[in-house]
């Protein structure tokens, strides 16, 4: 939730917000009504994507920054549908 | 408990959630029914069994982060404090690339040689021991230069497994790919400082510092938040 505040006002003071949220959390980002959320299918403590996985993560990035742009409106909430997908150790 | 004869399957699954097992990717755990985690327990172990022939993990961290999806998922009895109807929206007046952002995120993270005091001397494990004293809490919102060398950036938490982000920053903290944005000219420019503090706090008194908190950051010159809860 505390970051749902943090955006709340923010937007209120003229900053744009864009979160990455964890599907367990989605209904928080619903509830606080996020202006702007990325939802990943990860565990939670993982929200970008698995440890040394920087391709993963650069995909969420890139959609948070895609929805940063492209959000009509508050509660504009997207999910990405790519499983968690940990990297194998060698 | 006294001895293992006195434990009730209760007290089993939610030992997991600040008890004697603690473990806070299993927290979810106490949130379940008796009938819900015995189904739970049942089929990982029934996964944990294919490992033996297949050695695919991927129905493993599937089973656990459905569980976990399920086990958040709010009840209609349940007291829901912060539900909103209004939708506040900022709309942006420039162009990605000619946009200054910020980095927020609630990963509990801050500089080794400036860490909060509600953290002093605290291992993971004594924190989340005391995760009643850091709900009654301020915030305290540590700051990170960009260019902080990693090893000068610690981590710790009450509130989550943080063995993920100890292993990779960006797991949480997503400095270095927002710099390579920076690089590409996807954005203009991540502001430094980037900024983190714990999550699990008073959020009454985080509201409290949130005056502070922007004007801090509009004068920082930020046009948008990146933000990460964890």
């Amino acid at each position: 939730m505390s970051v749902g505040h943090i955006a709340r006002k923010a937007e209120a003071e003229g900053i744009s917000t864009v979160a990455v949220v964890v599907r367990s959390f989605r209904h928080v980002a619903e509830e606080m009504g996020y202006p702007r959320a990325v939802i990943t299918r990860h565990p939670m403590g993982r929200p970008l994507g698995p440890p040394g996985d920087p391709d993963t993560q650069r995909q969420v990035i890139d959609a948070a920054l895609d929805l940063l742009v492209s959000a009509p409106e508050g509660g504009s909430i997207v999910e990405l549908e790519k499983p968690y997908r940990p990297m194998k150790s060698p | 408990m006294s001895g293992d004869s006195q434990e009730t399957f209760g007290d089993f699954k939610d030992s997991f959630s600040y008890g004697s097992r603690s473990d806070l990717s299993f927290k979810f755990l106490k949130g379940l029914s008796h009938q819900e985690a015995s189904e739970f327990l049942s089929v990982l172990l029934e996964e944990v069994g294919s490992l033996f022939d297949d050695g695919s993990t991927d129905a493993l961290v599937d089973l656990v982060y459905e569980w976990q999806v399920r086990a958040y998922r709010p009840t209609t009895a349940a007291k829901r404090p912060y539900v909103y109807e209004d939708r506040p929206f900022h709309e942006l007046t420039k162009s990605l690339g000619e946009m200054s952002v910020g980095l927020v995120t609630s990963s509990g993270h801050y500089m080794s040689d400036d860490r909060p005091a509600a953290n002093a001397g605290l291992t993971q494990g004594e924190a989340f021991a005391r995760i009643g004293e850091f709900l009654r809490r301020a915030p305290e919102l540590s700051e990170i230069p960009v260019d902080a060398p990693i090893e000068d950036v610690e981590v710790l938490h009450p509130g989550y497994d943080i063995r993920s982000v100890v292993k990779d920053r960006g797991v949480a903290l997503p400095i270095d790919l927002l710099d390579e944005a920076r690089a590409t000219g996807r954005i203009r420019r991540l502001v430094s400082p980037v900024y983190s503090f714990v999550g699990a706090c008073s959020q009454g008194r985080l509201r409290n510092e949130l005056d502070e908190w922007v004007a801090r950051w509009k004068a920082a010159g930020i046009d948008a938040l990146f933000l990460v809860p964890v």
